[in-house]
């Protein structure tokens, strides 16, 4: 198994790749799993990579991520209201964020889980020390950002919760 | 030909038999329970309940005067090297950036050293000499290392005693801090939040960091050069970065290679005449004694500085100021969390950790300056 480090969007991304055979493969992405095969392979070498390359999914929901650490009610967000939603949210509604750095051993939630407040999502590793990481807010996790293995600093957003 | 000679050459090693030795052989008995099964600082425990063993056996040759173990203790114990050694590991694995980052916390790391002194006094009524004294109040300071530098100079006949109590009160770490935190704070306190406050140390502040301790502590508290300069030649290596090879060694084989020569050498001090005396109870007693008055002491000191700062200090981290880097400050971080699970004041407590290992260095200095050791 090859297990790739991927920084997209300051984003860093896991991905686990298992070869099952020539052209199929098990790829483990944010612990979710899927059939990959391969249908072709082109050297690309000396290609210009134009912006007209579609980015996958996982991409875009890593540029997604990255605006998420704060959320914005409203859709439209106002050009005043931006240095404010910088700040890193603590709690409240949506994002959850991580509460000092370290690194991620374990995500025990995944999108559509059910918590209640104080259930362990997470455990982050800071200091060598294990820490379990509670839900911020009883409710449905709509997304999870960061994977086991993955660092975090400060505020980096772990997961977000569906605004009910 | 079996004479009465020959049998009396063969049975030797029965007939020397003590029951002070058979004692001891049951304390190492405890020892190798208390690592094994308990898992008390087995890398500790076990290495000395050995030497224990070893020691206490009838004629043993380790301990004769080319003996391994009484070579192993005139290497390393007797002129305090191996203490030293274990040091630049300890150096190499603390992470001073937490107390950088709070530089007021070094306050809660002085205070978690007064239960030394106060076990001092209290150790001095009881009829202790004052260099024995001292030995057993270092014990507060909850550092191995610190513990057997300081009685290895002022009272070499207590190393045995001293060093099993710093060691498996370490353990006790977790046991015994909780409830004082608890018993010293009201809930309220104990719910302060502590958020992360995310000061990056530069570099260059973290590799001058340890230089100018050096310099600083070894000019005031000349007794604590060694210690201090060991810990920061450690942490020196760690964050300069450029010496790799030489910070795994220290934090890894070499700690690792003096623990199980410091472990051996160490119980082999431990012999019936020496060990089985009513002031072992004693240490024992006051040491724990000190651990525990340490721990309040930070933390009444943590809610005086609460007190000042306008409820914005939670008194639980004055316990990290003992030392026990960085047990002390995890088990502060978990009292925490029980009471409010979003509460995460780790990199708090360690900064008051770490300055607490230095503290209990800079105080087996000073101890070693009051009573004019080496002088």
């Amino acid at each position: 198994m090859r297990r790739y480090t991927l920084n997209i969007s300051d984003r860093e991304f896991v991905v686990d790749v298992q070869e099952i055979d020539a052209d199929n493969f098990e790829v483990v992405v944010g612990g979710e799993t899927y059939q990959v095969s391969l249908s072709n392979d082109e050297n690309l070498s000396g290609a210009v990579i134009t912006p007209g390359l579609a980015p996958s999914a996982t991409a875009s929901a890593a540029a997604q991520a990255h605006k998420m650490a704060a959320p914005r009610p409203a859709a439209p967000a106002a050009a005043a209201s931006a240095p404010a939603a910088r700040k890193p949210a603590g709690g409240g509604k949506g994002a959850q964020t991580a509460p000092m750095p370290g690194v991620v051993i374990e995500v025990n939630v995944k999108a559509g889980d059910v918590v209640t407040r104080g259930q362990q999502v997470a455990v982050l590793d800071a200091m060598k020390m294990h820490n379990v990481i509670g839900a911020a807010q009883a409710g449905t996790v709509a997304e999870v950002y960061v994977d086991a293995g993955q660092s975090v600093d400060h505020g980096t957003p772990l997961l977000k919760f569906k605004e009910e | 030909m079996i004479d009465q000679e020959t049998i009396g050459l063969l049975m030797k090693g029965v007939n020397a038999v003590s029951w002070q030795s058979l004692v001891m052989i049951g304390v190492s008995f405890v020892l190798f329970y208390l690592a094994i099964a308990k898992d008390y600082e087995p890398l500790l425990l076990l290495p000395i309940g050995a030497g224990c063993l070893l020691a206490n056996l009838p004629l043993s040759p380790l301990v004769a005067d080319d003996g391994m173990l009484q070579s192993l203790y005139n290497m390393g114990v007797g002129n305090e090297m191996f203490p030293l050694l274990i040091f630049i590991g300890i150096g190499a694995l603390t992470d001073f950036g937490p107390l950088l980052e709070n530089p007021k916390f070094v306050l809660l790391g002085a205070a978690g050293q007064f239960g030394i002194f106060l076990t001092l006094l209290l150790a001095l009524l009881l009829g202790f000499t004052q260099n024995e004294a001292a030995s057993i109040g270092i014990i507060g300071a909850i550092d191995g290392p610190t513990s057997i530098y300081v009685s290895g100079i002022l009272a070499p006949h207590m190393l045995g005693p001293i060093t099993v109590a710093a060691y498996s009160y370490m353990s006790l770490v977790p046991i015994i801090l909780p409830p004082v935190i608890r018993f010293l704070t009201t809930k309220e306190e104990r719910l302060i939040r502590m958020p992360y406050s995310s000061r990056k140390i530069s570099r260059r502040t973290r590799i001058i960091f340890p230089i100018v301790v050096i310099a600083m502590v070894g000019t005031l508290v000349p007794f604590a050069t060694p210690l201090i300069g060991m810990l920061m030649l450690g942490n020196l290596m760690k964050e300069s970065g450029v010496v790799e090879r030489l910070t795994k060694a220290s934090s890894n084989e070499i700690a690792n290679a003096v623990t199980l020569f410091l472990g051996l050498a160490i119980g082999s001090t431990m012999v019936g005449e020496d060990f089985l005396k009513s002031s072992t109870l004693f240490i024992l007693i006051l040491g724990l004694l000190a651990f525990a008055l340490d721990g309040c002491a930070g933390v009444i000191f943590a809610k005086i500085l609460n007190w000042i700062s306008g409820g914005k200090v939670n008194p639980i981290i004055g316990a990290a100021g003992i030392s026990a880097f960085p047990m002390a400050a995890r088990v502060c971080q978990r009292v925490a969390q029980e009471e409010d699970f979003e509460n995460f004041l780790l990199m708090h407590a360690m900064g008051a950790n770490a300055a607490g290992q230095v503290a209990s260095v800079v105080a087996g200095g000073v101890l070693l300056a009051l009573m004019g050791a080496g002088g």
